[in-house]
């Protein structure tokens, strides 16, 4: 069916024109619908008419795919625990230092927000559960992915012989950590100073420091400095 | 896709009690032309005969020292950590396995499969990317929609647990052994010396542009002239089912979610685990599920709504 289209359209007036434009566009649409839907029942469309601004995109979002289909019924989901505890190691690693470490001693004088903490450079003494304590100057502090794993490796010469031990802070097995000496001069600059292993920088052996700071632990006032270093035991002699 | 119409019928057929000589179908299958296949007369099987070894009896004997009389759990790696011992001073590497939203699916029964299994599921999935197939089968089920799922052969009718049953850490108690099965990482395309240890050629000594490589693939005339089947070369590496057997659980937490098990277990971190008693250490005496949680499940399970 053909539209007769107005016959007179006055320039002058441009609002009418546009508006006689949209009525002949709207009349032209009304008429292919009817065309086609008199002509190809098949491809009328099942669903229900397209939200205004409707785009092919927003099909797929908004799920028609399922329209005229049976229903299935979904269950909710149970709550998850791997959303409630997303970091079972961060739980697990706080569990553990609760019983290692209630007091925070150890991690306190590792950690790097403390200004007075263990240092590489600084020469520290290990006292364990079980042997003889062990000193020597720190060369590195591991503190990996794992806190828990945290662990330094001193450096001592022993009889001319260079020995270098690693030992894990909240082992139970280490039952004391103290700064025997601060690094003297200026800061280490490296994290690693493994160049202490060269005969040019090697500090030899820390018995000499070791055995004056204890005697003047012993003697001396008592313990102020080393940032809380140890868990406040009275030291026994060597 | 638009739904199907149903095919138009030419007429109404009256019901057969009225008129049992028309047709029902117009169609013309197997069945309607054929006489189904008798069963064999069961001559070899018999309580006086010995079990034949072709038979699911005989077949579910053979296993029966290997399969865990319970169920597992489908946990996810998180990751490794250590653990201290107090007293002896002992650090023992474990690997944290979380259990998320593990529940029983389904069960096998011997009768209708022919063997003992429970299917249990973990994690959730998106309902609009789950097949309709397969969101009925849930729904059938009765259970949320789950991201993985797995088979857990159990040895008889005793390991069954009620489909719904929230699996929590529970399941397994500090001390025992369990076997962890998972996907290893992938390798890739590895090379010889990775894949199978070779030994490469030396680094130096005029060597030229060849220290990792196969060296020879096999003998000359004499081995066929041919490289042999199954010769180890380079390829894809990894990624494939690994079993860990006879791991110790260290530490149990239900809130937390965790199973902690001392030693390492194949995949890579956020990996499916399969977890199982294991086959090769005393079995557990640990019961599942506990009294308090078939009770709860005998009170009041929400029924879900029969599917439209």
């Amino acid at each position: 069916m053909s539209v007769t289209p107005s016959t007179t359209r006055p320039l002058a007036n441009l609002k009418q024109a546009i508006r006689q434009c949209r009525a002949e566009r709207a009349q032209h649409r009304r008429h292919y619908a009817a065309a086609t839907e008199s002509l190809y029942p098949s491809l009328q469309t099942r669903y229900p008419p397209p939200t205004p601004g409707f785009r092919p995109s927003q099909a797929i979002k908004q799920n028609r795919f399922e329209i005229g289909l049976r229903k299935i019924p979904v269950i909710p989901p149970p709550p998850s625990t791997a959303k409630a505890v997303p970091d079972p190691i961060a739980s697990l690693t706080s569990l553990q230092l609760s019983t290692l470490d209630p007091a925070s001693f150890r991690r306190r004088l590792f950690s790097a927000l403390n200004p007075d903490r263990a240092r590489v450079g600084d020469i520290l003494l290990v006292r364990l559960k079980s042997g003889e304590p062990f000193s020597g100057v720190c060369i590195n502090i591991r503190a990996r992915n794992s806190p828990i794993d945290t662990a330094v490796l001193l450096r001592n010469n022993l009889t001319r012989v260079a020995v270098e031990m690693w030992f894990k802070i909240f082992s139970p097995g280490v039952s004391g950590i103290e700064v025997v000496r601060r690094k003297e001069g200026r800061r280490a600059r490296r994290a690693k100073l493994y160049y202490m292993r060269l005969p040019k920088h090697d500090i030899g052996s820390v018995e000499g420091v070791t055995r004056t700071y204890l005697r003047g632990r012993q003697g001396g006032a008592p313990t102020g400095g080393g940032g809380g270093a140890n868990k406040g035991k009275k030291k026994s002699k060597n | 896709m638009p739904p199907r119409q149903t095919p138009a019928r030419l007429f109404a057929v009256p019901p057969t009690f009225l008129c049992p000589s028309i047709p029902r179908q117009q169609l013309r299958t197997i069945l309607s032309i054929t006489k189904p296949i008798p069963k064999p007369s069961r001559f070899n099987a018999s309580p006086h005969l010995p079990v034949l070894g072709t038979s699911h009896t005989a077949a579910l004997a053979r296993k029966s020292r290997t399969l865990p009389l319970r169920t597992g759990a489908l946990a996810i790696k998180k990751g490794m950590t250590a653990l201290y011992d107090t007293e002896s001073a002992k650090r023992t590497p474990c690997t944290v396995l979380q259990l998320d939203r593990v529940q029983v699916l389904g069960i096998k029964t011997r009768k209708e499969h022919g063997y003992w299994a429970l299917q249990v599921g973990a994690g959730t999935k998106e309902a609009r990317n789950v097949t309709r197939p397969e969101r009925g089968h849930y729904a059938k089920q009765g259970v949320p929609l789950k991201r993985h799922v797995a088979e857990f052969r159990v040895k008889d009718e005793a390991g069954l647990i009620p489909t719904g049953t929230n699996l929590t850490a529970d399941l397994f108690s500090v001390g025992q052994y369990i076997d962890a099965k998972a996907n290893s990482r992938g390798m890739g395309f590895a090379g010889g010396m990775k894949r199978h240890g070779f030994h490469g050629q030396p680094a130096s000594h005029g060597n030229s542009l060849t220290h990792r490589a196969m060296g020879s693939a096999g003998a000359s005339q004499g081995s066929g002239s041919r490289v042999l089947p199954g010769k180890k070369m380079a390829g894809r590496m990894g990624g494939e089912q690994v079993t860990v057997q006879s791991l110790r659980v260290m530490s149990v937490d239900r809130e937390l979610g965790i199973v902690v098990v001392a030693g390492a277990v194949p995949g890579p971190k956020g990996c499916v685990v399969k977890v199982q008693d294991a086959i090769k250490k005393p079995w557990p005496d640990a019961v599942w599920p506990p009294t308090e949680v078939v009770e709860a499940m005998r009170e009041g399970v929400e029924k879900v709504p029969a599917a439209a």
